[in-house]
């Protein structure tokens, strides 16, 4: 598998490591409550096609991404820097 | 004071340097290595007047040359200073930046062959990347057989290896035996 590493281009998948639901960066307000923390922690979709999901260039850049994959096909649809993502989110709530 | 020996990341008191057919690979060890991080809202100097490269090249200046390893944040590569303080000594030439130090965790190995053919088909055997990305002045780290490297190709027919000097003689192993090999098959006579 391919992952379409935005700065460096195509690389391998073994260079890097899995974490999962890019939904861990929304990380819930200190003040949402034990309740949002423990859905925050504990639960995951699990969903049968797209999914973006985070993905960490371990043997490369050591850059975090959000890569959209479709979980039945494997295909992937895109890759973009977490970074980038978190910016933008945080820019949207601003 | 204690008397102290340098010795080399393979354990001898001269680098090592192997010869398969047209193919050298030789230890380096007096290239002093730099890691530089630009910190937040800071502007992006040039150390002597050398443009920092952007993602996945190597550019080279005047007794100095730099990587990129990540956004923002560089190798410096300083040939024969590995005996000295970098740090001190570019930390004017780099305002803005977080730097270190990394020489002696780290150890270069360098190939040098006759044709660029020839490096490239030490590249298809060595690292999991597409070989054209790897042109020359371009640079990226990878693994090698497991091992987290920077490969760097500095021109068309040389090719360098920054591998952790705790490995070093693993890494030696690794490309010491890809290159007999493609000796022995015939494919380092360029």
């Amino acid at each position: 598998m391919l992952i379409p590493h935005p700065l460096l281009g195509l690389r391998d998948a073994q260079e890097f490591t899995y974490l999962g639901d890019a939904a861990l960066i929304d990380r819930p307000d200190p003040a949402a409550g034990e309740d949002a923390f423990c859905d925050y922690v504990f639960l995951r979709d699990n969903p049968a096609g797209v999914h973006r999901e985070l993905w960490y260039h371990e043997q490369g850049d050591r850059s975090w991404l959000v890569v959209t994959r479709n979980t039945l096909t494997h295909e992937i649809l895109g890759a973009e820097l977490a970074r980038d993502v978190a910016l933008a989110r945080r820019e949207g709530r601003a | 004071m204690t008397d102290l020996t340098a010795i080399c990341a393979l354990g001898a008191t001269e680098p090592r340097r192997e010869t398969f057919g047209a193919l050298t690979l030789a230890e380096r060890p007096d290239t002093a290595l730099l890691s530089v991080a630009l910190r937040r809202g800071a502007a992006q100097p040039a150390p002597l007047g050398l443009a920092l490269p952007g993602p996945g090249a190597w550019a080279v200046g005047e007794g100095l040359a730099a990587f990129w390893t990540g956004p923002g944040q560089w190798m410096v590569e300083v040939p024969g200073k590995a005996d000295t303080d970098v740090v001190a000594t570019f930390l004017p030439n780099l305002p803005g930046c977080s730097l270190t130090e990394q020489t002696d965790g780290w150890t270069l190995f360098e190939f040098s062959a006759k044709s660029g053919a020839t490096v490239g088909r030490l590249l298809e055997r060595l690292v999991n990347l597409d070989t054209a990305s790897l042109a020359p002045g371009r640079a990226t780290r990878t693994a090698v057989e497991h091992m987290g490297v920077f490969v760097i190709r500095r021109a068309e027919a040389e090719l360098a290896v920054w591998g952790t000097r705790s490995a070093a003689e693993s890494l030696w192993h690794a490309l010491s035996t890809t290159a007999r090999r493609m000796e022995t098959s015939g494919w380092a006579q360029q």
